[in-house]
C-alpha cells in the first residue's frame, strides 16, 4: 500500500521487520535494558542505537539489507536504519518497550516478538507523520493501521474473485446473493474488479463478517476488539478510505520520487521560514488565533537572548602542537595532527559556528555527525579519518576531548539544542541585525 | 563574510536540527491555507500560531514541504526565457518513419535530409519557443550532440531559425544516431 509520504507500508516491510529483529537480538544482548539500573534510559538508548547502526552497517551488502524496502527506491537497510533513528527521537516509545522487555531474561523469539511489536507500532507513527506531512490531513497511528487493514482485506477478496469458481460459498457471501453450481460465467462484479477502487464497502463487510464461517478466524472487523468499531457501521468511511488508496496508488504508479531532489539546494526552505517568523514579528496580525482544534496555546514565544558579535574564535583549535594531544589522536588511530587540521578547515564566521563556539572541536564534529551524517559531501578533507573516509567515530572524540563517551554525547545534544533555538529564533536575530 | 557554501551549510544543520525533532502527541496545528498565506506574505502568521507552529515539529514540516513546493513551481516560470538547453530521444528503430525527431520540450526539431554521401541536417527552432526571440535576435550558436555526446553540428541561427550543416560522418544519420543512445542534445555555445 502507498499512500502520500508513507515509506513503512509496502510488501518490503516484512524485511525490514526482519532484520531490525535480528540486529536487535545481537544489540540488546550487549545492552540488555534494564541490566544495568544505574544507567538511565536515556544512555541505554543512545548504547542501542550506537550498536544497531553498526549491526546494520556490518550487513549492508547482505541480500536482505539490500533488498528493495519500498517502491520508491529505499533499500530494507535504508529503511531499517532510518526507523532506528526515529526510535532515537522518541524516548517515550524506547520506555515503553523497556519496560515490557525488561522484566526477563527474554529467549529470543520473545524478546525478538517484543522487538518486533515496538517497531510495528514506530512505523505507523512515523507513517502517520509523513502522510500529515505530505499532504496536510490528520492522520494518526491507528488510521494508518486501519488504511493497511482494508488494503489488505481488499487484496483477499481480489484473490477469492480470480479464483471464484475454487470459492463460490464465499463469493457468494461476499456478493450477497448464492452462486450455485449451475452458475457458469463469472459474475459481473468478478469482472469489473480492476483496482481497490473498484472494491464496495458492502463487500469488505460481508467478507470480514462471514470469514470465521469460511476460515474459522473472525474477520479484522468482527473481531471482539474495538479497534475498527467506528468502521463497521461506517461503509461511507470505508469507501473514503478504499477511494484515497486507489487513487494514489494510481497517481504513484509512476514513481513520486521525493520531489525536493530537483531543487539545487532544498535547504532553501529555511529561508521562507525565517522570513515567515519575522514577517509574523513585525506585522502584529490580530487574533483569533487559527490554530486547528482550537486547543488552546499555552505556550510562549522561546525567549530571545541578547547576542553579540561573534567574539574571535577561542584558543581552540590549539596553534601549538600539543604532545598528548598528539598522543592520544596516534592512540586512536588518528593522525596526530588531526585537530589542528580539521580545526584550520573549520568555517568560523556564522550563528551556528557562534553558537558553538565554546563547545570545542570534538562536540562540534559530534554535532556534525548527527544532523548531517558522517559523511557528508560538504565536509572538508581535514575533518575525515583517513581509511573510513568518514568524521572520526564518537569513540575517537571523545578520546579527542578527553572525556567519557557519555560526557560527549550530552555535550553534543546539549550543542544541538542550542542549534534548534538559535534556528527557532533566528527571525528576531535578524530584524536586529 | 560567509561564503555561500557557509550560508547553506548553516542552514542544512539548522534544517537537520529542527526537523530531528519529535513530540510525543503532535499534531498538525496549522492548516494549509494559514501556512499558505504566511508563506505567501498576505497574513503573518499571529503571535499564537507563531508559538504554535515553533512548538510542532510536524506542522513544521508541512510547512517545509509547502516552501519547497512554492519553490518549485515558481522557479520554472521565472526561467521562461532562459533557456539552458534541450534534450530528445529518437523513435524506436521499428517505427522509423518520415518523422523528423523533436526535442522533449518541443521546441527543436532536427531533420535528416540527403542521401547516402551527402546527408545534410538542418536544427530548426520551433517560432513558439519563449526564448526564440532572443535567440533569434542574438543569431545564438549553437551545438548539438548525439547520444554519446558527439557534436554532430554546429553553428549560427539564421534569420529563419534554422541552422544546417553537412553530416560529419560516414554512416547514415539515422542509423549513426540510433546506435549512439537514439538520443541527442541542443545547446548553447
Amino acid at each position: 500500500m502507498r499512500l502520500p509520504g508513507t515509506r513503512y507500508q509496502e510488501p518490503g516491510w516484512e524485511e525490514v521487520r526482519k532484520l531490525l529483529g535480528q540486529c536487535s537480538l545481537v544489540a540488546l544482548r550487549a545492552c540488555v535494558p534494564g541490566q544495568d539500573l544505574a544507567a538511565p534510559l536515556e544512555a541505554q538508548l543512545e548504547d542501542y542505537v550506537d550498536l544497531m547502526a553498526g549491526q546494520l552497517h556490518a550487513r549492508r551488502h547482505a541480500p536482505r539489507a539490500t533488498a528493495a524496502g519500498n517502491s520508491y527506491g529505499e533499500s530494507v537497510a535504508e529503511l531499517a536504519l532510518g526507523l532506528v533513528y526515529e526510535l532515537r527521537a522518541r524516548p517515550a516509545d524506547w520506555q515503553a518497550f523497556c519496560a515490557v522487555a525488561s522484566a526477563a531474561w527474554e529467549a529470543d523469539a520473545l524478546l525478538r516478538k517484543k522487538v518486533n511489536d515496538m517497531y510495528a507500532q514506530l512505523r505507523d507513527k512515523v507513517d502517520a507523520d509523513n502522510y500529515q506531512a505530505a499532504c496536510g490531513r490528520p492522520c494518526s497511528p491507528n488510521r494508518m493501521y486501519a488504511y493497511r487493514m482494508l488494503d489488505t482485506a481488499y487484496g483477499e477478496i481480489a484473490r477469492l474473485f480470480g479464483n471464484w469458481e475454487q470459492h463460490r460459498a464465499q463469493v457468494g457471501a461476499i456478493l450477497g446473493r448464492p452462486l450455485d453450481a449451475g452458475f457458469a460465467t463469472s459474475p459481473i462484479e468478478v469482472r469489473q474488479l480492476r483496482s481497490i477502487r473498484d472494491c464496495r464497502p458492502e463487500w469488505l463487510l460481508r467478507w470480514s463478517e462471514t470469514l470465521e464461517r469460511f476460515t474459522g478466524s473472525a474477520g479484522p472487523l468482527h473481531t471482539r476488539s474495538k479497534r475498527f468499531a467506528s468502521l463497521k457501521t461506517s461503509p461511507d468511511k470505508i469507501a473514503a478510505m478504499l477511494q484515497e488508496i486507489g487513487e494514489y496508488e494510481a497517481l504513484s504508479a509512476n514513481r513520486d520520487l521525493d520531489f525536493a531532489q530537483d531543487l539545487d539546494d532544498a535547504s532553501l526552505w529555511m529561508e521562507d521560514y525565517w522570513r515567515v517568523l519575522q514577517e509574523s514579528e513585525d506585522v502584529m496580525t490580530p487574533g483569533p488565533d487559527r490554530i486547528l482544534e482550537n486547543r488552546e496555546d499555552e505556550l510562549d514565544l522561546a525567549a530571545d537572548d541578547e547576542a553579540g558579535p561573534a567574539p574571535a574564535r577561542s584558543q581552540d583549535p590549539s596553534p601549538d602542537p600539543d604532545p598528548e594531544l598528539e598522543a592520544i589522536a596516534a592512540g586512536v588511530s588518528l593522525p596526530p595532527d588531526y585537530l589542528r587540521m580539521a580545526g584550520e578547515a573549520e568555517a568560523g564566521s556564522g550563528w551556528i559556528a557562534h553558537a558553538l563556539l565554546d563547545d570545542g572541536l570534538p562536540v562540534r564534529l559530534a554535532v556534525y555527525a548527527r544532523l548531517l551524517g558522517p559523511a557528508d559531501d560538504s565536509y572538508p578533507d581535514a575533518w575525515r579519518a583517513p581509511g573510513s573516509g568518514e568524521l572520526p567515530t564518537m569513540q575517537q572524540l571523545a578520546a579527542l576531548a578527553r572525556v567519557s563517551l557519555p560526557t560527549l554525547r550530552k555535550r553534543r545534544d546539549a550543542a544541538i539544542r542550542r542549534i534548534e533555538q538559535e534556528a527557532l529564533a533566528r527571525a528576531s536575530r535578524r530584524r536586529q541585525a | 563574510m560567509k561564503t555561500k557554501g557557509e550560508q547553506q551549510m548553516e542552514r542544512r544543520l539548522a534544517e537537520a536540527a529542527l526537523l530531528a525533532g519529535r513530540v510525543e502527541g503532535d499534531r498538525l496545528v496549522l492548516g494549509d491555507a494559514v501556512l499558505a498565506a504566511a508563506l505567501d506574505g498576505s497574513r503573518p502568521l499571529s503571535p499564537g500560531e507563531r508559538a504554535a507552529l515553533q512548538a510542532s515539529p510536524l506542522t513544521l514540516r508541512r510547512l517545509r514541504r509547502l516552501a519547497l513546493e512554492r519553490r518549485a513551481q515558481t522557479k520554472p516560470a521565472a526561467n521562461d526565457e532562459e533557456w539552458q538547453g534541450s534534450h530528445g530521444m529518437l523513435r524506436a528503430a521499428s517505427s522509423a518513419g518520415p518523422a523528423a525527431p523533436v526535442s522533449d520540450d518541443g521546441w527543436w526539431t532536427l531533420h535528416l535530409l540527403g542521401q547516402e554521401g551527402a546527408w545534410r541536417l538542418v536544427l530548426q527552432l520551433s517560432a513558439a519557443a519563449p526564448f526564440a526571440a532572443r535567440l533569434l535576435a542574438e543569431r545564438a550558436p549553437l551545438r548539438v550532440r548525439d547520444g554519446a555526446g558527439r557534436v554532430i553540428l554546429e553553428g549560427r541561427l539564421d534569420a529563419d531559425g534554422e541552422c544546417e550543416a553537412a553530416w560529419p560522418f560516414g554512416d547514415p544519420p539515422a542509423v549513426h544516431l540510433q546506435e549512439q543512445g537514439a538520443a541527442f542534445t541542443v545547446e548553447p555555445c
